[in-house]
């Protein structure tokens, strides 16, 4: 659908455009395209595999990049995330938050398995918060494929980071086994997978294996197919049928990519059984093409922009040098929509209000959810206090309280990444409704063919891309860095000084004993069981204030972004105006003068509409992912 | 049947609940008295029946499968999607027959049919398959001689209700547990999995705090699927055995069961269900082309299709024993053996050709096979862990269903029958035993590494028998010269003014195990 390289015809355009802007004393529109260039550059998808521990997530990238890069085992789990991303020379960094910054350490890829997994390193000990490999795998042109460490192992609560990572993920793969169906814990990832990522894909592994795939493929749809509507954690709700099957063999395919004595037609006949050659089409078709094609238009839409603003100033020139007697009529004219649009960048503009009023209303909701979450936490954390020894049962109680907690965070930054996005949305859409009158109407009744502006008068104010996931998602990543999850991680550290908290120092000689000393053993396990709930609280409340402090920060960052935006838009629309009156207004009174300006300005124009024309078609190559501009109109 | 109860134990543990027994059996019939009169009569009863055994655990784990490979037969039916749907309860008995009882407690007769799948059961045209309580088969079997097996559907289920069915058997609110010994089976050690195990103990823990954590010692963990682990290569069950050692040393599961072991469930159930078309069949196999073959075995779907390739067709179509491996006979191979299976199988058959020598006929195969799918390590543990200590599963089963009786039904004429079970509770060198080693696994007790190895393995932590005990090779002549020497080194232990208390107690009840072995040795 794309050929083009990262640096075609969207970087020519979007250098031409800036060319104008420089040459048409606009520097706004020219810092506002230089943003737009340089995110194009980096345009790699994220992808994120995950599912229950040892499903065979690890194979399954290494299937998918044709080789063992990653290491594997058939006993010792992942347990940092690893992104493989493409580069001429293999390379392995570390990264791991410290006090003020990231600690990045270079290490060899054959050391990789001594820093990823459960053999060098169990539990994640060194706190790393994920590897970043670059390996010459052409298939990961375009792509950030991140593995990470299976929910539900016995050493790691990493459940927890997975659905950290799930935002902004441009796909999500969830990984089961061949051999069964899907299970409760496997589905509910799918669901939430599917609430905050726009692809999602189940992918069946050790098909080799099972000679009963295709049923369990089947059963799986079936499930899927029921999932939709079911709305029990407040995540879900969307129907997973949209979410496809992806039935596949690694040990076939890197068997077909590794084996150099197979004939090179039974490599292809087992590449093509194997399933991962499907895996690698959406992936690189679906994932990566149509990220790019979101981008392509993206860029377009930022030129198509830059261009209307260009042109909406020659026009007023070319309509008052054609007809001076009207000049000062369409200088008056577009004066007042040139205040309208000051209007818009005005406090009280309606955008405004719904940005601030949103934020605030969700942060208070955001806390409270939270709370109530960890509410729920501690009553049932109490009950079972209540029940049990805690100098017994702390051990196992621990970690389940840190699941617990763990898991009631991450579904509140999901959610709350939920509700952002949409109030995201909600602010374009009242900013581009409301600036819809600004456009001046003389340009377009003025236009010999009638066609002006008419083009796509609200591309001009609308966000720099609406699609699904568009707005907030770009917001997102930009909030992120480079790899997501990094805002997360910092969070879970925290939450994971938990194993420092045990509260008992407590002889073994209380716990044993014969059953003479009851009272003595009754007051001591009542004094542990205050003691334990009284940790409990403390830890939670910690969690809450450092969560809370984090979605406030985020928001914060949200709103930010958005309302600088938003106003720059406002910003520059208004100085558009201004050089069209100005335009109008300047007039020469000498004839001959007047004659030769119009056929410049006539020149400027054509040079200007060529420029915007090139951006639409390479608009509608990329396919048109908007119908959001025409629903605006209509409205 | 009269069993064995070398501990004394079960007699004790009746004479309990006749005595609780007669004390509900007088006074008014309220809620709470009906209650425990039926709880009590289950006790009662239970004592003299073979032990209960659930096969529990998450979905697809394989609990039917090796169900049947434990008792020798297809009786339980097993299928690629969720099957187990019921509680099924499989005892021996001197014909065949299959109840369904229903949530309220009647009971029916249902019809059954046994094909090669295993048993297929009519419900027998309940509309709500949620009114079913439990399925109870009698199948007369030897296999079944030792114990009960239950059944149970998938935890983790996506159908929740088949979920709750298996905790409220293992783990019922109102009633002891359902079971006294259960094999758990898992795929990995799953988060979830070590939370279920938890619950299984906790419930033995039941309110009678001094018996501490007993549940695990009725818990033994099997790693099922091993075939799968590891990618399905010759040397899978091996690495799963080798991941099981982790798990039986890993904190988390140590203090939850008595030992993990790894099976290869499907293997194990057809090799001990072995039929001779079966053995012909893969020994046509074994004499085709190897490289063929190989590659024939990548894929269950390679190995099921239309046409396999023209050397392998060509040398089965002159097999001796004139073997045709049409596409079902393949399909029917792959669903018995699964790829590992198949593997395994035509490499022992392949060097039993060519040495003439061990795997030479269907006999020995399925032998063979049996001892690669580790079934027999497993009977071993379950041999010595839960059925060689009966007595002690069954009496902690009676004596919990008192102790609920007495907590939740109090009456004040209870004082003799609350002292008797107190008394035997705290009092049965047993129960002592499982208590302490509870609390070593949990590192409650603090001592010398290898001190508190041995005082695990003296307490009976690697398996009840005088020789395991003392780390000796069965039917070692040096028993009891061994136990002489643990003897004198342990009382020395236990008297030891710089031994801590809890130290002390842990060395003076290994004193007393020690005592016990030289008796049962002296008898």
């Amino acid at each position: 659908m794309t050929d083009h390289p990262p640096g075609g015809e969207p970087s020519e355009l979007v250098e031409l455009a800036r060319r104008a802007a420089t040459a048409y004393d606009r520097p706004d529109l020219e810092k506002r395209l230089g943003v737009v260039s340089r995110a194009v550059a980096d345009d790699r998808a994220r992808v994120l595999v995950v599912g229950e521990f040892k499903a065979g997530k690890t194979e399954l990238v290494n299937a998918v990049i044709g080789g063992r890069a990653l290491p594997t085992d058939a006993h010792r789990a992942t347990t940092v995330p690893t992104m493989c991303a493409h580069g001429e020379q293999p390379a392995v960094v570390l990264v791991r938050g410290v006090e003020g910054g990231v600690e990045q350490q270079q290490i060899s890829p054959t050391d990789l398995a001594e820093h990823v997994t459960e053999r060098g390193n169990p539990d994640n000990r060194a706190g790393w918060s994920h590897a970043e490999a670059t390996l010459p795998r052409p298939v990961l042109e375009g792509l950030r494929l991140v593995d990470t460490p299976g929910a539900g192992g016995l050493a790691s609560p990493s459940a927890v980071s997975t659905m950290a990572e799930l935002p902004g993920a441009d796909a999500v793969l969830v990984v089961a086994d061949g051999g069964r169906e899907l299970t409760a814990p496997e589905l509910a990832l799918t669901r939430t997978a599917a609430a905050v990522s726009p692809t999602v894909a189940v992918v069946l592994t050790r098909i080799d294996l099972h000679p009963h795939w295709r049923r369990i493929a089947d059963i799986d749809r079936g499930h899927l197919d029921r999932a939709g509507g079911e709305r029990s954690d407040g995540t879900g709700g969307s129907s997973l049928r949209a979410v496809r099957i992806f039935p596949t063999s690694s040990a076939l395919a890197l068997h077909a990519a590794e084996d150099d004595d197979l004939p090179p037609d039974t490599a292809r006949e087992l590449a093509a059984e194997s399933g991962i050659e499907e895996v690698r089409r959406l992936l690189v078709r679906e994932v990566a093409e149509g990220r790019q094609a979101r981008r392509i238009r993206m860029v377009a839409d930022e030129v198509i922009v830059a261009c209307e603003q260009f042109a909406t100033a020659f026009r007023a020139e070319r309509d008052a040098l054609a007809d001076p007697q009207r000049a000062q009529r369409i200088a008056a004219e577009v004066e007042r929509s040139r205040a309208q649009a000051a209007s818009l960048r005005d406090r009280a503009a309606r955008w405004q209000q719904t940005l601030n009023d949103g934020v605030g209303d969700l942060v208070s909701d955001i806390e409270y959810d939270l709370r109530d979450r960890l509410r729920a936490v501690v009553a049932d954390a109490e009950v079972a206090l209540d029940d049990t020894d805690p100098a017994k049962t702390w051990e196992q109680f621990a970690p389940w309280l840190h699941q617990q907690v763990s898991a009631g965070v991450s579904t509140n930054v999901v959610w709350a990444e939920e509700r952002t996005r949409w109030l995201a949305e909600r602010v374009a859409t009242h900013f581009a409704e409301d600036g819809a009158g600004v456009l001046p109407p003389v340009t377009v009744a003025a236009s010999p063919d009638g066609t002006g502006l008419a083009a796509d008068p609200v591309s001009m104010l609308a966000a720099p891309d609406h699609e699904k996931f568009g707005v907030s998602q770009s917001l997102m990543i930009g909030m992120r860095g480079s790899y997501g999850g990094v805002l997360m991680i910092g969070m879970l550290t925290t939450i994971a000084g938990m194993a420092l908290l045990n509260p008992f120092s407590i002889g073994a000689g209380l716990l044993l004993g014969s059953k003479t000393l009851v009272d003595e053993r009754k007051r001591a396990l009542r004094r542990r069981q205050a003691e334990a709930k009284q940790a409990v609280r403390r830890h939670v409340d910690d969690v809450t204030f450092q969560a809370g402090k984090n979605s406030r920060d985020m928001l914060r960052e949200v709103q930010r972004t958005l309302r600088d935006h938003f106003t720059t838009t406002a910003e520059e629309l208004e100085r558009s105006l201004a050089a069209t009156a100005d335009a109008a207004r300047a007039v020469e009174a000498d004839d001959a003068k007047r004659t030769a300006r119009l056929a410049d300005v006539e020149a400027e124009l054509e040079r200007v509409e060529h420029l915007a024309d090139r951006a639409r078609r390479l608009r509608g190559r990329a396919g048109s992912g908007s119908s959001r501009s025409s629903r605006l109109v209509g409205a | 049947m009269t069993a064995p109860d070398p501990s004394g134990l079960v007699g004790a543990a009746r004479h309990v609940v006749d005595g609780a027994l007669r004390l509900y059996g007088t006074g008014p019939a309220d809620p709470a008295t009906s209650w425990a009169r039926s709880v009590l009569h289950d006790a009662r009863a239970r004592l003299d029946e073979p032990l209960r055994v659930a096969l529990a655990g998450t979905l697809k784990a394989g609990k039917s499968t090796l169900l049947n490979a434990l008792v020798g037969e297809r009786i339980a039916a097993t299928d690629a999607g969720e099957c187990t749907r019921l509680v099924t309860w499989y005892r021996d008995a001197p014909s065949a027959a299959v109840v369904r009882e229903d949530v309220d407690g009647r009971r029916a007769t249902v019809p059954f049919a046994r094909d090669g799948e295993g048993l297929r059961i009519d419900l027998g045209g309940i509309g709500d398959p949620g009114r079913v309580g439990r399925l109870l088969v009698d199948w007369p079997s030897r296999g079944l001689a030792q114990a009960t097996l239950v059944d149970t559907p998938g935890l983790d289920s996506i159908r929740e209700t088949n979920s709750r069915r298996t905790l409220s058997f293992v783990t019922p609110d109102d009633r002891p547990s359902g079971a006294d010994a259960v094999v758990y089976l898992m795929r990995h050690a799953h988060r979830n999995d070590v939370g279920f195990l938890e619950a299984f103990a906790d419930l033995a823990q039941g309110g009678a705090g001094g018996l501490g954590a007993v549940g695990a010692s009725g818990t033994v963990v099997v790693l099922s699927r091993a075939d799968e682990v590891g990618g399905g290569g010759l040397d899978a069950v091996t690495t799963a055995g080798q991941v099981a050692q982790s798990y039986r040393e890993d904190p988390a599961l140590r203090s939850l069961c008595q030992t993990v072991v790894a099976v290869d469930g499907l293997l194990a159930e057809t090799a001990r269900t072995l039929r001779q078309s079966e053995f012909t069949a893969l020994r046509a196999l074994a004499r085709a082309p190897r490289a063929e073959v190989d590659a024939l075995l990548l894929s269950a779907d390679r190995f099921t299709v239309a046409e396999p390739p023209a050397v392998v067709a060509e040398a089965l179509a002159s097999d001796p024993d004139g073997v045709r491996l049409d596409e079902p006979a393949r399909r029917a191979l792959m669903e018995r053996f699964g790829v590992f299976g198949i593997r395994s199988a035509t490499t022992v058959l392949r060097r039993g050709a060519r040495t003439g020598r061990g795997v030479v006929d269907s006999p020995s195969l399925a032998e063979e096979l049996v001892r690669r799918s580790g079934l027999e390590e497993l009977r071993e543990a379950l041999v010595s862990r839960v059925l060689g200590r009966r007595d002690v599963h069954q009496a902690r089963s009676a004596l919990l269903a008192v102790d609920l009786v007495l907590g939740r039904a109090p009456r004040p004429d209870a004082g003799p029958v609350a002292a008797e079970l107190e008394r035997l509770l705290s009092g049965a060198h047993a129960f002592t035993e499982q208590r302490l080693l509870a609390a070593l696994r949990q590192g409650q007790v603090t001592m010398p590494e290898g001190t508190a190895a041995e005082a695990e393995r003296l307490l009976g932590g690697d398996g009840p028998g005088a020789a395991e005990r003392l780390g000796l090779a069965p039917g070692s002549a040096e028993v009891r010269a061994a136990a002489l020497e643990a003897l004198d080194r342990w009382r020395v232990r236990a008297e030891s003014p710089l031994t801590s208390r809890a130290a002390a107690e842990v060395a003076r009840a290994v004193v007393r195990s020690c005592e016990g072995v030289l008796g049962g040795y002296g008898s």
